[in-house]
């Protein structure tokens, strides 16, 4: 019944998470393989340090930080914007797609006039993106598991697990909200739109709020604030995750609720 | 089973916006065990009365029940036992049609899949190929067998036979006809008198949002008006078809006449004009906005 949605969510974006898991692992091999010409360029430290404070605090560059150990240089390179980045965009384009896509395309019509409560099938959709996160996470991390002995980064596999939960949680966090978005209102572009921006908002005021004295108080409501910065360094912060978790639950929930309200839109 | 008929409606309405009413209060009952048509030309509210029974929107006023479960409170409950097919049937372009019917049988939680499987052979569908390679007749085949395969009590089809071929036509027909002769219901839409008139017990005519009329279907083949067209081998009288009541002769040209009659009058009409040689002879159903016309002319009301 409503595993058949999960199901059907996962089966019908296995293509696209195939595409999404060989470009992700495929985009860590390349920063990692970049790795050991970096090591041996001491000096580049000192040019980091030269930068203005804005680029470092925006690009998660921390105090102290040490770009030419593995995990200071994986920080920034990988988990302070690409890494998220990509992975983001694939659980918001699933998230609104599953939904306010079906939805355009005239396919939930059949669907939700099945037996089917609205508010079930979308946490089933959700459940489906929930895994479709996970896999991309546990491909990235198995790649860069692998690579590490390869390379020499010297990573602790503890804090590796650490930040690939955080942009897990994060992915989570906006792919449902996109999600739920689209249950809300029915359309593909608000659901990717809205959730994109909001995105992009929450990651600058985790990058610039020490800059930006009255971004102060909003740092956190920022997700990415929330699970800390230089996660191989340090590992993310496992307070914060739980709290953009349950702060996705919540999102979900009330995107299934809000689609009991509203007339599905005819093909 | 409990005895509540399979569709209750009381007063049920959708407002869209401020002053778009595109159902105002509806109340009808069908029976368990009839073809009811739901007639109206496009645009009446067929749609929307469909889709506020089967929960994809929900009414501005009123209640309606299926089953005798209310499709507000008891939405779930309410389906279980129905069989849906949307006027635009949008399947999953990717999936084969037998993956499509399976992922909906598993949606629904099990099917007679004896049932289904003759229902595929006897509507020919071809289960095999991916359903955006199928057209649009196809299409709906499937959308078809997933209505009935659960043999529910009640199915609700809008505009079933869309797309169809005459053939696969009669044979959604005989399938209506079959659910009811076993006691079941079927709801089915159309803007054609024609067909509806061959298949349904009964029919109510909706126009503009209005459920206008309800009656049994031998009343409302009186009112069914055909196109007809002679074409006489040698030169034409029309006066002598002008005299039969209720006769009107539209044009003349040539050879060619071109009258309008109720269906009632038509034995008339074949006679009269088989008195003179004739080398053709089409007659052709009016569609329902021309029937409608006529009914206000008889002076049944109207805007």
């Amino acid at each position: 019944m409503a595993t058949e949605l999960f199901r059907r969510g996962l089966r019908d974006h296995r293509r696209a998470l195939l595409g999404w898991c060989v470009g992700i692992a495929g985009y860590i091999a390349l920063v990692a393989s970049i790795f050991p010409s970096i090591e041996s360029s001491p000096e580049l430290n000192e040019l980091i340090e030269s930068y203005p404070d804005v680029l470092k605090s925006l690009f998660g560059i921390a105090e102290g930080g040490d770009l030419t150990s593995g995990a200071g240089y994986l920080d920034v390179e990988l988990f302070s914007f690409m890494l998220p980045l990509l992975i983001l965009v694939l659980a918001i384009g699933s998230g609104a797609r599953t939904f306010a896509g079906e939805e355009d395309a005239g396919r939930l019509e059949l669907v939700l006039a099945y037996p089917i409560q609205r508010r079930t099938a979308v946490l089933a959709k959700g459940a489906a993106l929930g895994a479709e996160v996970l896999a991309a996470c546990l491909v990235g991390m198995a790649t860069l598991l692998v690579l590490e002995p390869v390379v020499g980064l010297e990573l602790s596999t503890a804090n590796v697990v650490s930040a690939f939960l955080g942009v897990g949680a994060l992915a989570i966090f906006y792919g449902w909200l996109a999600l739920a978005i689209g249950a809300t209102y029915p359309s593909r572009g608000l659901a990717i739109g809205l959730a994109a921006a909001t995105a992009a908002a929450d990651y600058l005021v985790a990058g610039l709020h020490e800059l930006a004295g009255w971004l102060d108080p909003f740092r956190f409501l920022s997700p990415f604030w929330l699970i800390g910065s230089s996660p191989l360094q340090a590992g993310s912060d496992l307070s914060g995750v739980a709290i953009v978790l349950g702060a996705a639950i919540v999102v979900l929930i009330l995107g299934a609720t809000l689609v009991e309200r509203r007339d599905l839109e005819s093909p | 089973m409990s005895t509540a008929p399979p569709i209750e409606t009381v007063g049920l309405s959708k407002t869209y916006g401020r002053s778009t009413e595109a159902l105002v209060d509806l109340d009808l009952v069908v029976r368990a065990g009839e073809v009811f048509g739901y007639l109206g030309p496009n645009g009446a509210g067929k749609s929307t009365t469909i889709r506020l029974l089967v929960g994809l929107i929900h009414p501005s006023a009123g209640r309606a029940a299926l089953l005798g479960h209310d499709i507000r409170r008891d939405g779930v409950m309410s389906r279980r036992d129905v069989g849906y097919l949307p006027g635009d049937l949008r399947l999953a372009d990717r999936l084969t049609g037998r993956q499509q019917l399976d992922s909906l049988a598993r949606l629904r939680g099990g099917v007679d899949e004896a049932l289904r499987d003759s229902l595929c052979a006897r509507l020919d569908v071809d289960l095999e190929r991916p359903i955006r390679q199928l057209s649009k007749g196809n299409r709906q085949k499937i959308g078809l067998v997933q209505a009935f395969m659960h043999r529910p009590q009640l199915v609700i089809l809008d505009e079933p036979t869309g797309g169809l071929d005459p053939l696969l036509q009669a044979e959604v027909r005989s399938l209506l006809r079959e659910t009811a002769e076993d006691g079941r219901t079927a709801f089915v839409s159309s803007h054609s008198l024609d067909e509806v008139q061959h298949v349904a017990d009964r029919v109510g005519i909706i126009r503009s949002g209005r459920l206008i009329d309800v009656d049994a279907v031998e009343t409302l083949r009186d009112r069914s008006l055909r196109h007809v067209t002679v074409t006489f081998a040698d030169a034409a009288d029309p006066a002598m078809l002008a005299a039969i009541p209720d006769v009107d002769v539209v044009e003349v040209t040539g050879r060619v006449v071109r009258l309008t009659c109720p269906e009632t009058r038509m034995d008339a009409v074949v006679r009269r004009a088989a008195e003179r040689p004739i080398s053709d002879f089409v007659s052709q159903p009016a569609d329902l906005e021309e029937i409608f016309l006529a009914m206000y002319r008889e002076g049944a009301g109207g805007d």
